[in-house]
């Protein structure tokens, strides 16, 4: 292999991407060649940088949206569509003639198509399901729908835990403690969270991330216990509907607790600000948690 | 597949699908926006998945949308730096017309800044920069940019240029390397 040929591949190498056969072609040349070594080198940095960039989870909010508009398709006449039917719902849709795909590898679409993309027939279920879109989107993001049940705060929490656990990336910073966690915060929330707790032995801090509470970004922390895993969210309160269930002391502060679907979730508020806790440890470590967070 | 079957698959792309908008837009409403579009004109084309990578598919979509949403309403677009490559200088970015070997700055960079220097690139050396980052391979790239392989690997050599160009901007001055003049202001 020439240096022509190796700075060819010296993206692929940078991101594991040569096969074993070539990967040793390359490392023999690298080897007897310094200009091209300081060149695969750079590329190796540049890879590196890249994958410190966090990967951030998908809201709770649009998530919701996003299952409720697979949900829509569910319908009789969704999940059962012929594509000669899909095809013609989707030209009914858009006003176009029927073709495959219009907007995947062919010419993007016009401004007055994109305007046609809203209009509603009631006959077919991908109907449905955009209709769901245009009611939500004529909430989003300033008018979140109103909450009915007064209960849905605790799902909220408990969704966000279960986005939190299976993401691979959950964790956007990662802790040397609160003192580097808290600081990550400043300029990504419009509040700053209120935690004294650094984490311990029985609470080991793992780190933080940005998510959201129905409309409003959450600082979001994670601590261990034991094997489990603990999500706090800290978000302002106002104009959320509070769990209606009797709040009870827990040191100094009043909690409310709520179990669903196998976990447990502790709510509380304190300096203008609410406090979520959710696991599947059991309330009693979950209080403890509470106490070391927001102390006497 | 059905359309309800995609979907609950596609459903299983979401946070890349978001991560990826993201970085695309660069704000948080006009990706949630991006990606609740994809799966609008996913669940409408569905018949047309032909089975293979639903992955690659959705990203593919993204593209388009992006393309006829954003950059042409809402962003001004970014000037092509990767134009060139498909012309007469298409080895741009590779060994003989190499742009910029300099060095990153022997510091830890906070994403914070890669992100910016992201942001700082046009569209196409972002996406493709992205879509590799991704996971694609070279093939699946070329496939959900639509443009022939060859042209994938010079357009991602030139973005990776580019890029390090950017980053140079972040470099404190005691960590520049000796010869050290920065890359922009």
């Amino acid at each position: 292999m020439d240096c022509e040929v190796v700075r060819e591949r010296l993206v692929a190498l940078a991101v594991g991407r040569l096969g074993v056969g070539e990967r040793a072609e390359v490392a023999r040349h690298l080897e007897g060649c310094a200009a091209c070594r300081r060149a695969a080198e750079i590329e190796a940095e540049l890879s590196a940088a890249l994958d410190r960039l966090p990967r951030v989870a998908a809201p709770g909010t649009l998530r919701r949206r996003l299952e409720q508009l697979v949900a829509a398709t569910a319908e009789p006449s969704g999940g059962t569509a012929t594509a000669s039917e899909t095809r013609s719902d989707e030209a009914h849709r858009t006003g176009e003639p029927a073709r495959a795909a219009p907007w995947v590898g062919g010419a993007p679409r016009t401004a007055e198509t994109r305007r046609g993309l809203w209009m509603p027939p009631l006959v077919s279920a991908f109907a449905a399901a955009a209709l769901v879109l245009v009611v939500m989107r004529t909430t989003r993001p300033d008018a979140p729908p109103r909450e009915k049940d007064p209960s849905s705060l605790v799902g909220e929490a408990l969704n966000d835990h279960l986005r939190v656990i299976t993401s691979t990336h959950p964790l956007e910073i990662e802790s040397g403690g609160i003192h580097q966690v808290k600081p990550w915060f400043t300029g990504r929330l419009e509040f700053a969270p209120r935690v004294a707790f650094s984490g311990d032995d029985d609470f080991p801090l793992l780190g933080g991330s940005v998510g959201y509470v129905r409309d409003r970004k959450a600082a979001v922390m994670l601590f261990k216990r034991r094997l489990h895993t603990v999500t706090l969210l800290v978000f302002p309160p106002e104009g959320l509907d509070w769990p209606r269930a009797e709040a009870r002391p827990v040191g100094r502060l009043a909690v409310v607790e709520e179990a669903a679907r196998g976990f447990n979730v502790l709510l509380w508020k304190d300096g203008g600000l609410a406090y979520a806790l959710v696991s599947d440890v059991n309330p009693r470590d979950l209080e403890l948690l509470a106490v070391r967070l927001n102390p006497q | 597949m059905t359309r309800h079957t995609l979907g609950r698959e596609a459903l299983a792309h979401a946070d890349a699908l978001y991560n990826h908008a993201r970085r695309l837009t660069g704000g948080e409403a006009d990706a949630e926006e991006l990606v609740q579009e994809t799966y609008v004109r996913a669940l409408g084309s569905a018949h047309t998945f032909d089975g293979a990578y639903l992955k690659a598919w959705l990203f593919k979509i993204m593209r388009n949308v992006f393309v006829d949403l954003y950059r042409r309403g809402r962003h001004a677009p970014a000037l092509s730096e990767l134009d060139v490559i498909d012309g007469d200088a298409a080895h741009a970015g590779t060994h003989r017309n190499q742009p910029a070997l300099a060095r990153l700055p022997p510091i830890v960079m906070v994403a914070s800044e890669i992100e910016a220097a992201l942001g700082a690139l046009s569209d196409e050396a972002r996406t493709i920069i992205l879509l590799d980052l991704e996971g694609f391979t070279e093939t699946e790239v070329a496939g959900v940019l639509e443009c022939p392989l060859g042209t994938v690997k010079s357009r991602l050599s030139r973005a990776r240029a580019l890029l390090r160009e950017k980053l140079k901007d972040y470099a404190p001055p005691a960590a520049l390397p000796d010869d050290g003049r920065r890359g922009g202001a």
